[in-house]
């Protein structure tokens, strides 16, 4: 018996939807088997994480809170993704985004109510952020050939260092110097009321508050599926990352759409850090167990990848595994170890991975046929 | 007395892939000591069958027997140990390694069957059996640095090393001169007589006049005689083969001096992807209407010359031009705007972005004058894309089939729609009928001609001489990187030699 | 003498090293093959978090703790590679991805995270370490000593691993077949080589390397669970396959070329030399040489890739049509 694949000649349309959600149910079987191996009831688990994630009152709003970041850095992954360039550094071009608005919006901002100018600022401060810190691997790639994955993923580290050095190992612009607190423990300094990122309330569940980073990055889902999907620009991208040798024959200049791509996936994660300053933390977090350790920028990978790189998607499956974060952080004790969303996102992806070849080839078992040692053996059928 | 059973009988062997059905329900057989002709068109079945004999593939039902034993192969180690050895059209070679450790490679039985590998013992070997059959190579050569010829001696050598006693030489002209094609027949004949078989598989009707006892015909699949080679003529031969009459499409020799130059290469040079010079010093001028055919064999510059008229590859030195317009060097998208269509000989690497749909890709180059500012029209796009599949005949699903479901022929419709439909000054066209079907080849000469006849200059390359012949208005060969222009009524036997890098005599006027 | 800055960051670079070459020498046997696994620094730390737990809960004397401890180690390392390995080698996905979604899986916010915490293995400092195994009195020899004799048993067996598979790659024919496999597995395949085979049993060697060299680190270089120890160590180690050109000699080199680079910061630290705003610096410095060393290779060796194998990162079905 053997197995064998062979290939399509068409990719039905639902499978295309079938096969995520079979991985994710998947995953949760796979994970709850984890569960119970080190002890734990896994439906009584799953039960809770729900309830934390979308049932109790005040945790769409927490939901929300895990989401955003998710959704940018889950767009950045998909825009360069979708072009073949394996941008790995999402999570430094965050820290990036961050820091460059936090400054616009420390040096800008003043009393008063949220300020469109502040904001606005602060924005685009944040994308060229993102944009500059992705721009070196992009410049490496177009220029030197050298593999992105590697030297973006590195650079993560390395802004990692920096978030830590601005707040703990110096006297920067960034680090609260005054008060009693601050000499104490190194903290970020809190950024001034007009520089806060505005938030709506809709009246449902007691009461859900929608930041204006949830707002700019469905804004940024649609800007990319149409940039994709219809332009120039997004046609010349897809041409490149199905073949680059077609691409150039195409008359693509490879070179400018490799750094137009990577600036474009560095600004929306960018700007998916200025969100984590306007909207939630209102500071830098220099902690190394902060902000570092929540992993947006790896995980927005894992959201890409399910979502297939569809960006109307990505922000559905960035708000589903936002719910799964909020509801770790909500729970994490005894019941429920720190580690398990890690676990479960990446069952999640495997499962993604293997399903994915099921869309493209048809699996079929075939009966080997038997060795003919005697006379009359039957052919195979 | 009752007679040895023959060396190869294969019996009723079916082989499916998704949507075609390969071979259906194919008798063979092979004796000990002849060479067995496997003839039919591309795409009918011949490699398929080969790759079954060798265990590459697993037949969906029919039996093997060797030498009157039944074999079921699992693998290709078994076919093997069996003694069945292939020479593959496109070479099974590790391009890094040596010869030695090519032959090597696998190796169980004796010399070869130690844990660790002794090179001395396999170079005398390799020695031994270069000298034998005339297939004299340098073991300690590698792979990349031998000549194409010289990598299908490695292929043979290969074979004959594990001591095969079947051996399938699958389209192995394809790749050598007219004089490397008859020494490849003598040491095939010498093999046969020493009581090996040798299925030798060709489209082309007049080597297996030459070299073959037997000749088996293939079509479509199924396997339609087996004749005796004395017995046959190249007519009964071509009419099995087809099914039907050949038209061969042919010039009436439209030599137009006074046609004005269309395209223009000034000693140009260009270098090749491993640093070594590709192009040396080519001055060509194409005229309008004119179809200038450079013949020679792949690996002599030919690929390169076409990807730097395209754009694809700048030149080191010199210039091309269209119309009297210099071409910006190295840049694909002047060129396409300067009017140089092109026809690339890697069709589904290079000429069609394999997962885009056919709309996509027939609107590959002309997307940017179709749009509305930044964004696509995808309407005409489509529109346009159903129009080429009507006209051209493509056979596919509709335009929003992704483009590598398609066979080889319809690939090919779909590059040739796109570059007509800019209506192009200057085609370039490397090997564009290669692996395809007699249909889907007249086809092809048929828009060639076509464009030709609307006045573009067209610069056809090809390995295949008798397609040379058919259509060209002047014929030039490339050798190591330089192009020699043939002189009127020259014969193949002289074109052969220029494409092995003589001289023939000059003829008198 | 044996005290200078020096001899002090060669020896110290060859102890950081060792987790790098261990994690290098694996992952250039699961490329050889033709399968890229970038999830190594997940493994790292699997490897390193059940190493750790097993020195902690097996109740025997150091050397059979120690001992069952690597093993674990690397059994674990080997496990989470066939999950990759069964995905890419025969359900043929992108070799990319499925790396990735390894680390996610397995890294420092995954699994072994989840067991760190889950089995309380942090706060307490190892039962046993690996320490040093020739006498004090070699160690004081001028240079060799420290560089040399100053090294845990885990130190001289990666010299052994590292000339064991230079001699397979080079000598052998399973090393002769598994390069072939890595080149042109369509080559490897019509000579009967059973490329999936190979694939797999190097993929999950290269695991298991991996989870070893996890365990160095909590077992010899930083004796305590910390989540997310490795620290990016597992990402180094595939670069320097590519610097090293795919030798495993080379590795070697540069394995502690790159641990002497991690041992700078701490060691200006303990000297008491004051790194002020350079600090940032000094501790960037291994990510940023990594980066400018992929450069310099990768553009200078772009045209021919010497090295790499032709193969890698491609999936190889044999019934393509």
């Amino acid at each position: 018996m053997r197995i064998t694949f062979e290939r399509r000649l068409r990719q039905p349309r639902w499978l295309s939807v079938a096969v995520p959600v079979g991985s994710v149910v998947f995953a949760f079987f796979l994970a709850g088997l984890v569960l119970l191996a080190t002890g734990h009831n896994p439906l009584s688990t799953y039960r809770q994480l729900f309830d934390a994630a979308f049932l109790q009152t005040g945790s769409l709003t927490q939901t929300l809170i895990s989401a955003t970041p998710l959704a940018f850095t889950g767009l950045a992954a998909a825009a360069a993704f979708r072009m073949k360039l394996f941008n790995i550094g999402a999570e430094g071009q965050l820290y990036m985004g961050a820091i460059f608005g936090a400054a616009a919006g420390l040096y800008l901002g003043g009393t008063g109510s949220s300020s469109p100018f502040v904001i606005a600022a602060m924005v685009v401060t944040g994308c060229v952020g993102g944009t500059l810190w992705a721009l070196i691997p992009g410049v490496l790639k177009a220029f030197f050939k050298t593999n992105e994955i590697l030297t973006s993923l590195l650079l993560n580290y390395v802004a990692a260092l920096v978030l830590t050095y601005l707040i703990f190992q110096s006297q920067s612009y960034w680090r609260e110097t005054k008060g009693f607190n601050a000499s104490v423990f190194p903290v970020g300094k809190q950024l001034p009321p007009s520089a806060v990122w505005p938030s709506w309330t809709i009246h449902i569940q007691g009461g859900v508050t929608v930041p204006l980073g949830a707002v700019l990055a469905v804004l940024a889902a649609v800007v990319l599926w149409v940039l994709y999907a219809r332009t120039r620009f997004g046609f010349e991208a897809r041409v490149l990352g199905d073949s680059e040798r077609a691409a150039r024959y195409a008359g693509v200049r490879v070179r400018r759409k490799i750094l137009a791509v990577m600036a474009l996936s560095g600004a929306i994660a960018g700007l998916g850090g200025a969100s984590q300053v306007g909207d939630f933390a209102h500071s830098i977090d220099g902690d190394p167990n902060g902000l570092q350790k929540l992993g947006y920028g790896y995980t927005g990978i894992v959201i890409a990848a399910l979502a297939r790189y569809n960006p109307f998607a990505v922000v559905v499956v960035a708000f589903l595994i936002g719910g799964l974060e909020n509801a770790g952080n909500t729970l994490q004790g005894v019941d429920f170890p720190a580690g398990l969303v890690g676990v479960i996102q990446g069952i999640i992806l495997f499962s993604a991975l293997g399903g994915e070849v099921l869309i493209r080839h048809r699996v079929r078992i075939v009966r080997t046929k038997k060795r003919a040692a005697a006379a009359g053996a039957e052919p195979a059928s | 007395m009752a007679t040895a059973p023959p060396a190869v009988s294969m019996r009723g062997i079916t082989k499916r892939f998704p949507g075609v059905v390969a071979n259906d329900g194919v008798d063979f057989e092979a004796a000990a000591g002849e060479v067995h002709a496997l003839l039919g068109e591309n795409g009918a079945g011949k490699s398929t069958l080969s790759h079954i004999l060798t265990g590459l593939y697993h037949a969906d039902a029919g039996t093997i027997s060797l030498y009157g034993e039944q074999v079921d192969f699992a693998s290709p180690r078994e076919a093997i140990d069996a003694g069945v050895g292939m020479v593959h059209q496109h070479f099974r070679l590790v391009q890094r390694f040596s010869v030695a450790e090519n032959l090597v490679l696998g190796d169980r039985r004796g010399v070869g069957r130690t844990f660790r590998i002794n090179p001395g013992a396999v170079e005398t070997q390799v020695r031994e059996l270069g000298e034998r059959y005339s297939l004299g190579v340098d073991p300690h050569a590698k792979i990349w640095q031998l000549s194409v010829g010289e990598q299908q001696r490695v292929e043979i050598l290969k074979a004959l090393y594990q001591e095969a006693r079947i051996l399938i030489l699958d389209e192995p002209t394809a790749v050598l001169t007219p004089d490397e094609a008859d020494n490849l027949f003598v040491t095939a004949r010498q093999m046969a007589s020493e009581g090996r078989t040798v299925i030798f598989i060709s489209h082309k009707l007049h080597e297996v006049k030459a070299v073959s006892d037997r000749v088996t015909v293939l079509r479509a699949g199924k396997a339609l005689a087996t004749v005796q080679t004395a017995e046959a003529t190249p007519q009964s031969l071509a009419a099995l083969m087809v099914g039907r009459d050949i038209e061969i499409v042919s010039r009436e020799g439209h030599a137009r001096p006074d046609s004005p130059p269309v395209l223009e290469l000034d000693d140009v040079w260009a270098d090749g992807d491993r640093g070594n010079v590709a192009v040396k010093g080519v001055s060509l001028t194409v005229r309008a209407g004119e179809i200038a055919a450079v013949a020679g064999v792949s690996g002599n510059g030919q690929r390169e010359l076409a990807e730097t008229i395209a754009g694809l590859r700048p030149c080191t030195k010199g210039a091309v031009s269209v119309k009297g317009k210099t071409v910006h060097n190295g840049d694909a998208r002047s060129a396409f705007e300067a009017g140089i269509g092109y026809v690339p000989e890697d069709r589904l690497g290079t000429g069609v972005a394999p997962t885009l749909s056919i709309a996509e890709n027939l609107g590959l180059k002309s997307f940017r004058d179709d749009s509305l500012g930044p964004f696509l029209r995808l309407g005409p796009m489509r529109a346009t894309a159903e129009e080429a599949i009507r006209t051209f005949e493509i056979k596919a699903s509709g335009p929003d089939q992704e483009t590598d479901y398609l066979s080889g022929g319809n690939l090919q419709k779909v590059v040739i729609a796109r570059e007509f439909d800019a209506n192009p000054s200057v085609l370039v066209a490397a090997s564009p009928t290669r692996g395809l079907d007699v249909a889907a080849v007249e086809q092809v000469h048929a828009y060639l001609l076509r464009a030709a006849e609307s006045g573009t200059a067209v610069l056809l390359i090809s390995e295949d001489l008798d397609e040379i012949f058919a259509l060209n208005d002047r014929v030039l060969v490339m050798y190591e990187g330089r192009l020699t222009e043939a002189e009127d009524r020259e014969s193949v036997a002289e074109i052969g030699l220029r494409m092995a890098g003589g001289t023939p005599d000059a003829k008198p006027s | 003498m044996n005290n200078s800055l020096l001899i002090v960051l060669i020896a110290s670079g060859v102890a950081y090293g060792t987790p790098l070459l261990y994690a290098a020498l694996g992952e250039l046997l699961a490329e050889r093959s033709g399968v890229l696994n970038l999830g190594v620094e997940g493994m790292m730390l699997v490897g390193a978090v059940m190493g750790f737990w097993t020195v902690q809960h097996v109740h025997a004397n150091a050397g059979i703790a120690l001992a069952a401890a690597v093993v674990v180690a690397g059994l674990v390392g080997a496990a989470l590679s066939a999950i990759h390995a069964f995905l890419v080698i025969t359900l043929r996905a992108s070799q990319i991805v499925s790396g990735l979604a390894l680390t996610i899986f397995a890294g420092a916010v995954g699994l072994s995270s989840y067991l760190g915490n889950d089995l309380n293995l942090s706060g307490a400092p190892a039962t046993h370490t690996f320490s040093a195994v020739f006498p004090a009195s070699m160690q004081r020899w001028p240079v060799i000593g420290p560089i040399v004799f100053g090294q845990n048993v885990l130190v001289y067996i990666s010299w052994g691993c590292v000339v064991g598979i230079w001699l397979y790659l080079s000598r052998t024919r399973p090393g002769l077949n598994v390069r072939a496999v890595g080149e042109s597995p369509a080559a490897a395949d019509t000579m009967g080589i059973n490329v999936t085979r190979y694939r797999y049993v190097h993929t999950l060697v290269g695991g298991a390397f991996a989870g070893v060299a996890g365990a160095t680190i909590t077992l010899a270089i930083t004796p305590q669970w910390v989540d997310g120890i490795t620290g990016g160590a597992g990402w180094i180690a595939i670069a320097l396959v590519i610097f090293a050109f795919w030798r495993p000699e080379l590795c070697l080199v540069g394995a502690y070329f790159f641990g002497a680079l991690q041992a700078l910061a701490p060691q200006l630290q303990a000297r008491h030399i004051s790194l002020g705003p350079t600090v940032l610096w000094t501790n960037a410095l291994p990510y940023v040489m990594t980066i400018v060393v992929l450069v310099i290779v990768s553009s200078g060796t772009a045209r021919s890739r010497l090295g790499a194998p032709a193969a890698l990162g491609n999936p190889y079905a044999r019934e393509e049509r």
